[in-house]
């Protein structure tokens, strides 16, 4: 009897490994193959011309989905233009998704002095970011990219000191 | 060390999904509903030219009134006038109105339809949590019956299952 117990525990502890493994490779593979995918991205900014999520590859890439009809949007991104300025030269980038028009956006971000690009996704980035993991469909919603274009975070609302400030410092001291 | 096993299998069972699921804000806090569910379209026809719509707003969830629009099919709606909601300053858009809990809204057919023909009313909407996210404009539909001139109002029927562009 206490030898089958023992048998028993083996195998579950087996399983258990198992199934760590294959969550790990699962979570790894999923965040690689996300981060490329948005590393692929190109859409145009407010002034019509077309940038390419790459050129911050190799950045710590905080990409956040948001509208100007979306507050909680609004309240959260002063402290991204913060972070951008006190942070931008250790290699953060932040860089907004607009699921929104242009006029608006522009209108906005002067309103804010928006210190990182912001590129118009329109209501499609609403598909991007459901393909990125948020299943709701629900703004913000802000992916972090590791410097290997993994992505490491996924966050669905407002993404607000001192949480902002742990993870980013956490990406930058990993390198 | 069967239980420990089991425990710790479970514990990686729990943690697989970890990575797609972000429905919930935080640990602890109630998971967030899908719009359909926060905002709950139902609809009934009074007679056979005024329509009755409502979204029943579930507890922490609002509507923006400037954002609802309805359109009814194959018979036009007429104009509709919507509630006074709660004025919200908001600092980008100004002065808004939102609506908590239900909002009501009487649409008048542009004429009468007939008894037994199906109407479609297509309504569309945006709202928020107050946990601190926005959902898209959402579009949702339901189906009604015209009733027979004289007949009481019928019962409200729920939207059919979401037809949305981003659900």
């Amino acid at each position: 009897m206490k030898r089958r117990t023992i048998l028993v525990g083996g195998a579950a502890a087996g399983l258990a490994a198992l199934a760590a493994g294959v969550a790990v490779f699962h979570s790894t593979s999923t965040a690689q193959r996300d981060g490329a995918a948005l590393l692929d991205v190109v859409l145009p900014d407010p002034e019509g011309h077309d940038q390419a999520l790459a050129q911050w590859r190799g950045k710590v890439l905080v990409v956040n989905f948001w509208a100007t009809w979306c507050a909680p949007c609004r309240e959260e991104m002063p402290q991204f233009v913060a972070a951008q300025a006190a942070q931008g030269a250790k290699g953060i980038q932040f860089v907004g998704i607009a699921v929104d028009q242009a006029a608006k956006v522009i209108e906005f971000s002067k309103q804010i002095g928006l210190n990182y690009p912001v590129l118009i996704g329109g209501f499609g980035a609403i598909e991007l970011s459901k393909s990125l993991g948020n299943s709701l469909s629900a703004l913000p919603f802000t992916v972090i990219i590791d410097r290997h274009g993994r992505v490491a975070q996924r966050h669905l609302g407002p993404l607000v000191q001192p949480e902002l400030d742990r993870v980013l410092d956490g990406l930058l001291k990993r390198a | 060390m069967r239980p420990i096993a089991a425990a710790a299998l479970i514990g990686m069972l729990a943690a697989w999904p970890a990575i797609p699921v972000v429905a919930q804000l935080a640990p602890g806090q109630p998971a967030l509903l899908p719009p359909d569910q926060a905002f709950r379209l139902s609809a009934r026809a009074l007679d056979p030219s005024t329509l009755e719509v409502r979204f029943d707003i579930a507890d922490g969830y609002y509507l923006y009134r400037d954002r609802l629009a309805f359109r009814v099919a194959p018979v036009p709606a007429g104009r509709v006038d919507l509630p006074p909601g709660k004025v919200k300053h908001d600092a980008f858009f100004g002065d808004v109105q939102t609506y908590r809990d239900a909002v009501v809204v009487r649409v008048p057919l542009a004429r009468a339809g007939q008894a037994g023909e199906r109407l479609t009313v297509h309504a569309d909407s945006q709202g928020c949590a107050d946990a601190g996210v926005c959902y898209p404009p959402n579009p949702q539909q339901v189906d009604i019956v015209v009733p027979a001139a004289g007949a009481r109002p019928g019962d409200y029927v729920e939207a059919s299952k979401r037809r949305g562009w981003f659900n």
